[in-house]
């Protein structure tokens, strides 16, 4: 998987590069009348499903506010981390709103807004595990989602002796973790008060923090219009308290410091 | 955060599981079709053929289906050409069943005895002939239980369509998982509903056994 997305990456920054930018993104949403954004559907709060499958979360909520402020009608197209860039990249998106978080290598291929979601990374665990820093990780199994930023960071800082074990997505790494097959996991604030709001047997308490890493919005390179754009939003959402809002609804929290 | 029922995840998962069927059916009639031919060229008298199927049948066994899915979705859109979810899922999965039916159904007319196409030559039938009236009728028989054995494959490759958009079971058991935490309920109900499709193609094609064995022997 991992390699299939490097291969496609590098195909899409091939074509990306050998073809200008021929029309305005912005000037196409407006006239198309719909925003298309690619939205989580496994990583609650920012986006899981209702009763109807249908998504909600953060980033649906913030992808609607961005449709209204630009005045059109908002196309939620639903994705895994494995394929959302390459829905960007195929322009089978405009934006991609999926708890994107901002690293050298995606800014290769892809630019971002500003900061819109709170978004901190950290190795969590029962109560008595004792792990204060990666150090303590010796000899110790952490579930990780593959190819996610947690993974690229710890795999950094992890000692050699400690086993990461890599899973598809955020679901099967938490089912790991609440099933018992890891001790350790290793994921972001949200994901773990999602689910302490439900109460499980092993309830997860944070070990160490990895890296505090908001998130972005992906859109295309090339784009700067709308760039400006969705930028111009996010900060009048920030001001208003829009975002503030969100942040309580479905973070049950105010809304940190985002910085640039 | 919306409390799901047993119900709730249940009726999610039925309402999942057409598409699982829809996209098994498509699979399984486009390989069926695109395979006999296949089938065809890989046992008849011209090598380049012959050879040029062998390639296609290589390509498409030794790939992961996954990732001729994504070439099909994302990599033709690459190139230019828009592919709806359902036109790149029906491409990849008629291409990747074709392959394996291809190769199954070459087995079950190789192993049937070379005098049987040598007397039908004699008969003064043609290639084409031989094959329709004297070869084919006999190859079906041998080629039911592998051949359904595979279709039970395809129930569960379609799984894989879920990286193009498609919520199919195993992706609607997964995102059920993720609003419930209730991993053991929700796979559980998927695990049994791939069964209860699974299950009757296998009771199906012990009964053609025996019906086709039966009509052998009279």
């Amino acid at each position: 998987m991992k390699l299939l997305q490097t291969l496609l990456a590098t195909a899409c920054l091939a074509i990306a590069s050998s073809q200008a930018a021929h029309a305005d993104a912005l000037a196409d949403i407006q006239a198309a009348g719909v925003l298309k954004v690619a939205v989580p559907q496994d990583f609650p709060p920012f986006g899981s499903v209702g009763l109807d499958l249908q998504p909600q979360g953060y980033d649906i909520d913030v992808a609607r506010l961005l449709a209204k402020g630009l005045g059109v009608k908002v196309e939620l197209v639903p994705v895994t981390s494995a394929n959302r860039i390459p829905y960007l990249q195929t322009k089978k998106v405009d934006l991609v709103i999926s708890s994107l978080g901002k690293n050298a290598e995606r800014e290769k291929t892809i630019d971002f807004s500003i900061a819109y979601a709170p978004f901190f990374l950290a190795v969590f665990g029962p109560q008595e595990a004792g792990v204060g820093k990666a150090e303590d990780l010796a000899g110790k199994t952490v579930g990780i989602t593959r190819g996610s930023v947690e993974d690229l960071e710890l795999s950094k800082i992890a000692p050699a002796s400690a086993e990461l074990k890599r899973f598809e997505d955020n679901n099967t790494t938490i089912s790991a973790y609440l099933s018992g097959q890891v001790g350790l996991i290793a994921t972001g604030n949200v994901v773990i008060a999602a689910i302490a709001a439900k109460n499980p047997p092993r309830l997860p308490v944070e070990q160490f923090k990895i890296k505090n890493s908001p998130c972005f919005i992906g859109l295309n390179k090339g784009e700067p219009a709308l760039q400006a754009k969705v930028n111009a939003l996010i900060e009048a959402a920030k001001k208003d308290g829009a975002l503030e809002q969100l942040s309580q609804k479905w973070f049950k929290a105010p809304l940190p410091d985002l910085g640039a | 955060m919306p409390e799901f029922t047993l119900w709730d995840i249940t009726r999610n998962l039925l309402l999942a599981a057409r598409w699982t069927v829809l996209l098994s059916l498509i699979a399984f009639a486009g390989g069926a079709i695109v395979g006999l031919l296949v089938t065809l060229a890989r046992v008849s008298k011209f090598k380049a053929l012959r050879l040029l199927m062998r390639g296609y049948i290589e390509l498409f066994q030794g790939t992961p289906l996954l990732m001729q899915l994504f070439l099909a979705f994302f990599g033709l859109s690459l190139i230019g050409i828009e592919v709806s979810p359902w036109v790149a899922a029906s491409l990849a999965l008629t291409l990747w069943s074709s392959a394996f039916l291809a190769e199954i159904w070459r087995g079950c007319v190789e192993a049937i005895p070379k005098g049987q196409s040598e007397a039908s030559a004699s008969l003064g039938l043609s290639w084409l002939e031989a094959m329709r009236y004297v070869i084919l009728p006999q190859a079906l028989r041998i080629a039911i239980p592998p051949t359904v054995g595979f279709s039970v494959q395809v129930v569960k490759g379609t799984a894989l369509a879920s990286i193009i958009g498609f919520v199919e079971l195993t992706k609607a058991g997964t995102m059920l998982n993720n609003a419930t935490f209730q991993p053991f309920t929700v796979f559980s109900l998927v695990a049994l509903m791939y069964f209860a499709l699974c299950y009757p193609l296998s009771l199906y094609a012990h009964s053609l056994e025996a019906k086709l064995h039966a009509a052998r022997r009279t």
